[in-house]
């Protein structure tokens, strides 16, 4: 995937290209290897369940080794695309903070998951008001927290903050109901 | 004459300041929901199901058909303007609204999303009430054969959207064929694609997978690209509504669109989905701007999707009230409502609750009326939204993923689906792979795939199923006239072309 | 403009709060316990209703003060089984709700865990199924079925839920006691009720077997004949005979009932024993059943676990012979 490509013949081999038929091919592969796995019963057999899975195999090898013969005969990226650098710091950011909020959603709950998440891609795009953004996503996470938990009964995840929360709303309402 | 005086009837009911006020809180909460991807309209009825305990039952059927129709104006908000598509119906709206909004021109998507929900919407609603009893028949009529035949035919709809090359277009196809083979298949019950894990025996939801693709996918892009300057993001460009020529444009694909729309949702296995996709290719195939397509965004790509989705939300009606059928899970949700008002939903509800029925059909026209007025003036405002700097907008967009996903299932497992969807997404964007393949993949793969073998097994192995049935025939035939006939209209194109060609030289 | 897009959504989210506030206001019946409900699936299916109905009638009789409710749907629930077993374990409020469908996903899905793990507390509700066909079916008796099925099976395609579903289930019983090979049968499979019971009105299966609400409207209205159902005697204002009755010696009750986590104390459990008693009892819940087509079939405690235990056999025992487990 790096930016290795100089402008070159048509005739040669692109290497991200290629690699990407590769994958392609490996994915047939699963396929393949997972459609063995699955159990057919001698009952049903008119149409068993692997028919369509192997029909499909079939279609992506015969797709990705076109993929492959195509990234030898120099590739299909437009030249714009080949020669925009990749800017990996702030993709970085955006990867880890999808990963960061993955692993916080359980131990953290959500409210505090997604601010985590909403701080590092600002960043990773260029935001540097941490403060101001980390708030900002605060009040997005818990509109939508309350949306869900309040107005429709469904439990997305609560964690320190709602749980504090929702224990400061029931007060408010038992006094007032009281 | 009849059916007029019933809806007379109808609007009398609706027409009641209490009435009317669950209707308007039925579609601002509809198209609340509607914006949030994952949480539908079935979901959200099946959440307020207690108010049936507290309120009279046209009140609350009232209350879920202005959440059911608002949802569907909703979702195809934040498809247009984020590139999220909040409900399935409306994925292939963000294939040219995104586009569309990019270029300057998402007031004038919503706008033909909007009135165009609502002719077809108003349109479809005319067909619950006088055309019903014709539709439901022929929807009868419709076995596992003639949907398998259907399929075919909206398979053609691929080629509407393969992009600049075939190949890169059918591998997304046929990723889209395994994402949506994973899980149980529903006719023998075994697991597929599973890697034993028993989260993954439901299936990947199609939502979760467009959202992945589209929005996860394009976030990742964007930080990728950061400094390359390019895809920059034109909040507005010319007037905020449409333009003449976009009105000339939007309205015969919102017929159009009605048209596919209204008679596939009233079908028991149809869906929203199938009727946006055949909408969507009908569109290409006639569009005079075709190169607008896939750049800038064509009108009339959003327009018949959008008319389609919302007439088929009208045609899921047509079995429901008429036979007691539930054919969509919102359909399903609102019968469950029905039984607990000690209403039986059947063939006879027509008739023992005239009242009921026809105050819910008064009250979808009044729910269309609404929301279309509803929407317009909020465009302005939507459109705004594409004005909030890059950070926010793209970070809002990823805890607005998460809320959806996350939200419903309780699942780590799902988000790590649409972060994976997401990477593949940004691969294919990097690559050059189109991603609408891959969801047209993912719904009509298993779907095709159920009713052929379901065909095959009531007929007991006999092939003769597909074209011996009349319909299922004529089905097949379209579907082929729609894969060949433009290579035979070249053929003849190119051969008058160069006989008139030799006609001067002759002379 | 966030700011405006949340207003936005603020507002309809407090109204709605507002309508369904009665999810969350505390009615504070004295002394009265906050309890859990734990639904292993998706919002609005049938254990959630179970679910939902039993936290309001549990509130309305005064016997909880307030409930919350987890969905974590997926795979017949079995995706939820392993989850309430390990991180609920020896919580003593909570309740999960369950059936027989998560009995056969159970072994269906050949999952980790089973339903000897938890703590019976009570089984409430079972829905008998029906055996209808087609008004213009040439088949007026169960008899007149069965003979055909003897026949030929695979001429005799029969709809239904999905495969190794309560559904396939009774069909698989059915064929077994008549004699006919499991592994002959045609059964076609739908997602849904209504895409079965649109098979059987567009006249393109032979029969269909689904839960018997689902069929009962089309059956007064003359669109479908109802050949038996599968309940244990006659029911008042059904007319047709059961199975027994017919000839076919099987009952069946897609029954839902609930579960303690595993781990609670004798106390905890006597104490939800005697809570969902009373609940069951009450004439709220009997109004309930009789809403939703539900058949009160209430069965607690140790009966209750020994229940569970025979019911798995046998279904174990059918799902093998359709070759499902």
């Amino acid at each position: 995937m790096s930016t290795i490509n100089q402008p070159a013949a048509p005739s040669r081999l692109a290497v991200p290209e290629l690699l990407v038929g590769i994958g392609l091919l490996a994915c047939a592969g699963a396929v393949a290897w997972q459609t063995l796995a699955i159990p057919v019963s001698p009952l049903y057999s008119k149409v068993g369940p692997t028919v369509f899975p192997y029909l499909t195999m079939v279609g992506l090898a015969v797709l990705s080794l076109l993929l492959i013969l195509a990234a030898f005969r120099g590739g299909w990226q437009p030249e714009e695309e080949k020669e925009t650098p990749t800017d990996w710091k702030a993709m970085g950011f955006v990867i880890i903070g999808l990963l960061a909020n993955l692993l916080l959603i359980r131990p953290l709950g959500f409210t505090a998951a997604s601010v985590i998440m909403f701080v590092l891609v600002c960043y990773g795009f260029g935001s540097r008001h941490t403060l101001r953004d980390a708030l900002t996503g605060l009040i997005l996470a818990l509109a939508a927290y309350f949306g869900f938990a309040r107005a429709l009964g469904v439990n997305i995840g609560a964690g320190f903050i709602e749980n504090q929360l929702n224990a400061a709303i029931d007060t408010i309402i038992g006094a007032l109901g009281g | 004459m009849e059916t007029l005086g019933h809806l007379a009837h109808g609007f009398s009911v609706a027409f009641t300041p209490m009435n009317l006020m669950w209707c308007l809180l039925g579609t601002t909460l509809g198209t609340a929901i509607g914006v949030l991807p994952g949480l539908g309209p079935a979901l959200t009825i099946a959440l307020l199901l207690p108010i049936t305990y507290q309120v009279a039952p046209e009140a609350s059927f009232i209350l879920f058909a202005g959440i059911y129709y608002g949802a569907m104006y909703g979702g195809s908000t934040t498809s247009i303007l984020l590139n999220t598509p909040g409900e399935s119906a409306t994925i292939v709206t963000a294939l040219e609204g995104n586009k569309m909004a990019r270029s300057g021109r998402g007031g004038a998507a919503l706008a033909t999303s909007a009135i165009g929900s609502f002719v077809a919407g108003t349109l479809g609603t005319l067909g619950v009430a006088f055309l019903a009893p014709v539709v439901v028949k022929f929807a009868l009529a419709f076995g596992p054969a003639e949907y398998f035949s259907l399929m075919v035919l909206a398979f053609i709809t691929v080629s509407a959207v393969l992009g600049s090359s075939s190949v890169r277009g059918l591998t997304s196809l046929f990723a889209g064929f395994v994402i949506g083979m994973i899980g149980v298949d529903l006719q023998t019950g075994q697991p597929r694609f599973t890697f034993g894990s028993t989260e993954l025996l439901d299936g990947v939801d199609v939502i979760i997978a467009a959202v992945g693709l589209f929005a996860v996918g394009e976030t990742i892009y964007m930080a990728s690209r950061r400094y390359a300057g390019k895809d920059e993001i034109v909040p507005l460009k010319g007037s905020l509504y449409m333009t003449a020529a976009e009105w000339g444009r939007s309205w015969k694909a919102w017929l159009r669109g009605a048209a596919i729309g209204f008679p596939i949702g009233a079908m028991p296995a149809g869906g929203a989905e199938i009727p946006t996709f055949l909408s969507y290719a009908v569109e290409k195939k006639l569009s005079k701007h075709k190169q607008e397509f896939g750049t800038v965004g064509a009108i009339e790509g959003v327009a018949g999707p959008e008319a389609a989705n919302n007439a088929s939300a009208a045609g899921v009606l047509v079995p429901m009230l008429t036979l007691g059928l539930p054919t969509s899970a919102t359909a399903a949700i609102m019968l469950s409502a029905f039984q607990s008002y000690g209403i039986n939903p059947g063939p006879l509800l027509l008739t023992t609750q005239a009242n009921l029925v026809w105050g819910l059909i008064a009250s979808l026209f009044i729910a269309n009326v609404i929301l279309v007025v509803l929407n317009l003036p909020l465009i302005g405002l939507w459109v705004r939204l594409l004005k909030i700097p890059a950070p926010h907008l793209y970070a809002g967009i990823l805890v607005f993923a998460t809320v959806g996903t996350y939200g419903i299932s309780q699942s780590p497992i799902d988000l790590v689906i649409l972060y994976l969807l997401g990477a593949a997404g940004f691969l294919m964007r990097r690559f050059d792979f189109p991603t609408a393949p891959v969801i047209i993949g993912m719904i009509l793969g298993p779907l095709a795939e159920t009713q052929f073998r379901r065909a095959m097994t009531i007929s007991n192995g006999d092939w003769s199923v597909f074209y011996k049935h009349p319909l299922s025939l004529t089905l097949l035939t379209l579907a082929f006239i729609g894969l060949v006939g433009p290579h035979i209209w070249a053929f003849i194109e190119h051969r008058r072309r160069r006989g008139t060609e030799h006609v001067p030289g002759d002379a | 403009m966030l700011n405006r897009r949340r207003f936005l959504m603020s507002t309809a989210a407090a109204s709605a709060a507002g309508l369904a506030g009665l999810h969350h206001t505390p009615a504070f019946a004295e002394g009265a316990p906050q309890i859990q409900i734990f639904v292993p699936a998706a919002p609005g299916g049938g254990w959630d209703q179970t679910g939902r109905t039993m936290d309001q009638v549990l509130r309305s009789e005064k016997l909880i003060s307030g409930s919350q409710i987890t969905n974590v749907g997926g795979a017949g629930g079995t995706v939820g089984l392993p989850q309430f077993i390990s991180q609920w374990n020896g919580k003593g409020n909570s309740l999960m709700v369950g059936g027989m469908v998560m009995v056969g996903a159970i072994i269906a899905n050949k999952a980790a865990n089973n339903l000897t793990q938890v703590t019976p507390i009570a089984r409430l509700t079972g829905e008998f199924e029906a055996l209808v066909v087609p008004a213009e079916s040439p088949f007026k008796t169960a008899a007149d079925f069965v003979a055909a099925l003897k026949a030929d099976p695979t001429k005799v395609p029969v709809a239904g839920g999905s495969a190794g579903g309560s559904d396939h289930i009774l069909f698989g019983l059915i064929a077994k006691t008549v004699g006919v090979p499991a592994a002959n049968l045609s059964y076609v499979p739908f997602a849904g009720g209504g895409e079965a019971l649109s098979a059987l009105l567009g006249n393109q299966v032979a029969a269909g077997i689904s839960g018997f609400g689902e069929f009962s409207e089309q059956v007064k209205a003359g669109a479908l004949r109802l050949l038996a159902i599968s309940a244990d005697k006659r029911q008042d204002g059904i007319d047709a005979p059961t199975l027994k009755e017919a000839g076919i010696d099987v009952e069946l009750f897609n029954w839902r009932g609930v579960f303690a986590p595993p781990g609670v104390s004798d106390a905890d459990k006597a104490a939800m024993i005697t809570m969902v008693e009373a609940m069951a009892k009450s004439d709220a819940w009997a109004t309930e059943c009789k809403n939703r087509n539900w058949t009160s079939i209430l069965l607690t405690g140790d009966d209750y676990a020994k229940f569970v235990a025979e019911d798995s056999a046998r279904i174990e025992a059918i799902l093998k012979d359709l070759g499902l487990a």
